[in-house]
């Protein structure tokens, strides 16, 4: 509509045109302007800001921020809530970005909200419009938005990626992924790395292909796709960039072409090695039998080159996937000390019980130990080859028949953890593990695949192994693969988790808590009540001197869907849908002084 | 910095024409809030070159066709459509820069309301023509049918066209039709979705006329405008989730 302005009156327009000019000079030296590299990947030290979902792109989720510690905690209240509103209360799986003294939060079913970092107040909002037909797995679920430029950008469950204005929340580039009515959708948060947006695919239960995609932030432009399914050809700038792997080497047939191996989680960065850690699912369909060999790379993390866009190296977590251990889970790039010298090394808590531990420069195992109480489907894993020691524990092959024989499994195929990401403390140098104690039933069905429909050829019913809990929060030693601390909850745990350099570890449980613990002993020091289930990733952030706690409310998820006897356990829970934020309490006479 | 609050006390204490109000033929009781909103501090007179064709009683209020034409005034600049009563009144502006200050369209309609056009003359007059619409609701807050029929989600901005030879008055008739589910963001649960900007073209790039759709408009809109000249017409419009749509439309 400015145009007509302009046309009516140019005069007046210009006039508009140098009020607008020195407003927003005024703004950017007031602020910090618009998200460049060099800032994201420095998030981790800037506490002012949170410009990315990991809290800086290594996603240690470890913040510098001491004023609220382990000491001050108990005084922690809150300072506002914002709902979501509608109808469209599902799983909130988000975490909150801050920058420029906005809020950016994303919620069920594709929508992204700009709040006023000072009160909560609602400053714009965009809600996708979604077709009826797509298929996410696993809940109408969005873990989070991008920063980049002035742009907020993030994906959507038909699988669409959409750029929006920070100011004004205005479309400025919307691309397609891939066709929602083949099965894709699309739920992680976007990752920046030199200018590049980072995406992946949702989608593994649909017998999609599996894919890493760079494009240029600021236009939504191509810049270089890798298949994480073998067979399949890269291209970087629009030319071909070889096939990923050798074709048939570990998939025979042409059962490579619908492999999945989704990259549904998204991925890390690692600046020193320049390498893109992405985590991938299963292969598709559940039924092995049809998929003799590794099936590479799936229940993997592969290491892209950020610019070439080609795999470095590969970790296979579990060969031949056969219980839809998903391995999709984080790899957090850390270093430690071993024998007086730096290891550079990257971990990761797996769907299939096994916290790894890899030299991150070339993918080296250097361990492997069980973050739960029971694994029957592996003793342990070979150091020398890196493979799982199999403990004959795969469901019978159906041949010709409708069912085959069942066996019971754990980790069920939810996993020992899910996609919730834990946290590394340089500090005590522990990872915080949000763990789930549960098995399964599972057994195979013949299966031919169909676009757009599940492709599973699998039964399966989860059971809880204890009476008293499912999730346990462990502090894990990366350097002994002992776990040091645990907190049972009765709910299996879904939230993500933070921790502080105040000897803090943030988490939220399906029973409605933001809860904090000692970080060195796991004690339990604070919790609240948000009024529905916790299964967002909590953040924190600094303003005008008062440290801040933001986290997201609205229990959903893969549990209530596919969690069979735990589903029971758990459909009390309230649906719900907001953010709060909490920062230390002050009196009310403090407060007036100040201002 | 210093200079800033200057700036705007200069830009906000403009000189406007504080033309006189008048009275409006229609009666409506929501006038003096559509003449604020829309024509503040611009002159406007009511205008019998100024034809709005509609319906006596909406038939289907979902899906009104209205007529507009300022054909009998020179230099029509833009053009400006909106219903008193509806929740969203603005309809359409529309730029004829090389065409017949004459559209057509169909929009939905929530309770009986006026309907005007309003035609801005090269002196910066605004020309107002309407008349009312009588309709039994439902409209703007009812889902349009494309959240129960599926066609947009595998057809979206979808473009179809038509074009008739010129006539003695040397324009051709263009008529589109997009699809699009054109949501109003006022039914529950349905976020607003709607073309908002639609440009059409000559076959050397010349730009003949520039719409912009708001909420009210049908769902899968169906337009007709009169272009001046001959020959094929480059369409070119999106909607305010980013989602763009080109076509050629051939004679």
């Amino acid at each position: 509509m400015s145009s007509y302005a302009t046309a009516r009156n140019t005069a007046g327009a210009r006039f508009k045109a140098l009020v607008g000019l020195a407003l927003a000079a005024s703004v950017s030296s007031a602020f910090a302007g618009p998200v460049t590299d060099a800032m994201i990947l420095n998030d981790q030290n800037t506490p002012n800001d949170v410009l990315t979902v990991g809290m800086g792109t290594t996603g240690q989720r470890f913040s510098s921020s001491t004023q609220i510690n382990s000491d001050t905690v108990v005084d922690l209240v809150p300072a506002w809530s914002f709902s979501f509103g509608g109808e469209k209360q599902r799983g909130q799986e988000t975490q909150a970005l801050v920058h420029n003294g906005k809020i950016f939060i994303t919620g069920s079913y594709s929508r992204l909200w700009a709040l006023d970092q000072k009160t909560g107040a609602k400053l714009w909002s965009y809600e996708h419009r979604l077709p009826e037909g797509i298929v996410p797995c696993c809940d109408v679920v969005n873990r989070g938005a991008a920063l980049y430029d002035n742009l907020v950008i993030f994906g959507t469950l038909d699988a669409k990626l959409v750029a929006l204005n920070a100011d004004t929340g205005k479309v400025v580039w919307t691309e397609t992924i891939d066709d929602f009515k083949g099965g894709y959708s699309y739920t992680a948060a976007p990752l920046i790395v030199k200018g590049k947006l980072i995406t992946g695919v949702s989608g593994g239960e649909f017998g999609v292909v599996g894919r890493v995609e760079a494009r240029d932030a600021k236009t939504g432009k191509m810049v270089w796709s890798r298949p994480t399914v073998e067979g399949h050809m890269g291209y970087l700038n629009g030319k071909e960039n070889g096939i990923s792997g050798k074709t048939n080497a570990t998939w025979p047939g042409d059962l490579w072409k619908t492999g999945g191996a989704a990259t549904w989680l998204g991925c890390t960065y690692g600046a020193d090695t320049n390498q893109i850690y992405c985590g991938t699912g299963n292969p598709a369909p559940w039924n092995a039998f049809t998929r003799p060999g590794d099936n590479l790379y799936s229940t993997s993390t592969v290491a892209i080159n950020a610019d070439t866009g080609k795999i470095e190296w590969s970790y296979q977590g579990t060969p031949n996937d056969h219980w839809d251990f998903d391995g999709v889970n984080e790899f957090i790039s850390f270093d430690y000390k071993k024998d007086g010298k730096t290891v550079k090394a990257g971990a990761k808590a797996d769907r299939n019980g096994f916290f790894y531990v890899l030299n991150r420069e070339n993918g080296k195992l250097l361990s492997a130990s069980p973050f739960v109480t029971k694994q029957t489907w592996a003793s342990g894993v070979d150091l020398k080859t890196g493979r799982p020691v199999e403990s004959n524990n795969r469901p019978g092959d159906p041949q010709k028949a409708e069912k085959g024989s069942s066996v019971f499994a754990a980790p069920s195929f939810l996993g020992g953890k899910n996609w919730m990401p834990m946290a590394y403390s340089g500090q005590t140098g522990l990872f915080y593990v949000p763990a789930n104690e549960w098995g399964m039933d599972i057994w195979n069905e013949p299966i031919t695949y169909k676009k757009g429909a599940a492709y599973l050829g699998a039964g399966f019913t989860i059971k809880p192994l204890y009476d008293d809990y499912i999730g346990a929060l462990r502090a894990v030693d990366p350097a002994t693969g002992k776990i040091v601390w645990e907190y049972k909850n009765p709910a299996p745990l879904w939230g993500g988790v933070m921790t502080t350099a105040g000897n803090l570890v943030f988490t939220g449980t399906p029973e409605g808590f933001l809860k904090a613990f000692d970080a060195k002993t796991g004690k339990e020091l604070w919790k609240f009540q948000t009024g529905s289930g916790v299964v967002g990733q909590p953040t924190t952030w600094e303003m005008d001197g008062e440290q801040y706690v933001g986290v997201a409310s609205g229990w959903g998820g893969a549990v209530p869907l596919w969690g069979g006897e735990v589903a029971k356990k758990v459909k009390d829970i309230s649906q719900g849908g907001s953010f709060w934020v909490f920062k230390l309490h002050k009196s009310g006479k403090a407060t007036v002084a100040q201002q | 910095m210093s200079k800033l609050p200057l700036i705007v006390v200069l830009s906000i204490s403009l000189p406007v024409f504080a033309a006189e109000l008048p009275a409006d033929p229609l009666n409506s009781p929501a006038w003096s809030t559509i003449a604020g909103r829309y024509f503040k501090g611009q002159p406007v007179v009511f205008d019998a070159r100024v034809k709005v064709t509609a319906p006596a009683s909406a038939e289907d209020p979902l899906d009104v066709p209205v007529q507009i034409s300022a054909e009998g005034l020179a230099d029509v600049q833009e053009m400006l459509v909106v219903a008193d009563l509806n929740p969203i009144q603005k309809i359409l502006s529309y730029e004829p820069l090389h065409a017949a200050p004459s559209l057509a369209f169909r929009f939905k309609v929530e309770q009986s309301t006026p309907i005007r056009a309003a035609a801005r003359t090269r002196d910066g007059v605004w020309h107002l023509g309407g008349v009312w619409l009588s309709a039994a609701g439902g409209g703007c807050t009812t889902p349009s049918y494309g959240s129960a029929d599926p066609v947009w989600q595998t057809r979206l901005n979808e473009v179809r066209g038509r074009l008739w030879p010129a006539d003695g008055r040397g324009t051709q008739r263009l008529r589109l039709r997009v699809i699009h589910p054109m949501d109003t963001g006022l039914a529950n649960g349905i976020p607003a979705f709607y073309i908002d900007r639609i440009v059409l073209s000559d076959a050397k790039g010349l730009t003949l006329a520039r719409l912009n759709t708001f909420e009210p408009i049908s769902e899968n809109p169906v337009l007709s405008f009169d272009l001046n000249g001959s020959g094929a017409v480059r369409v070119v419009g999106g909607d305010i989730q980013g989602n763009q749509f080109s076509a050629e439309i051939t004679p």
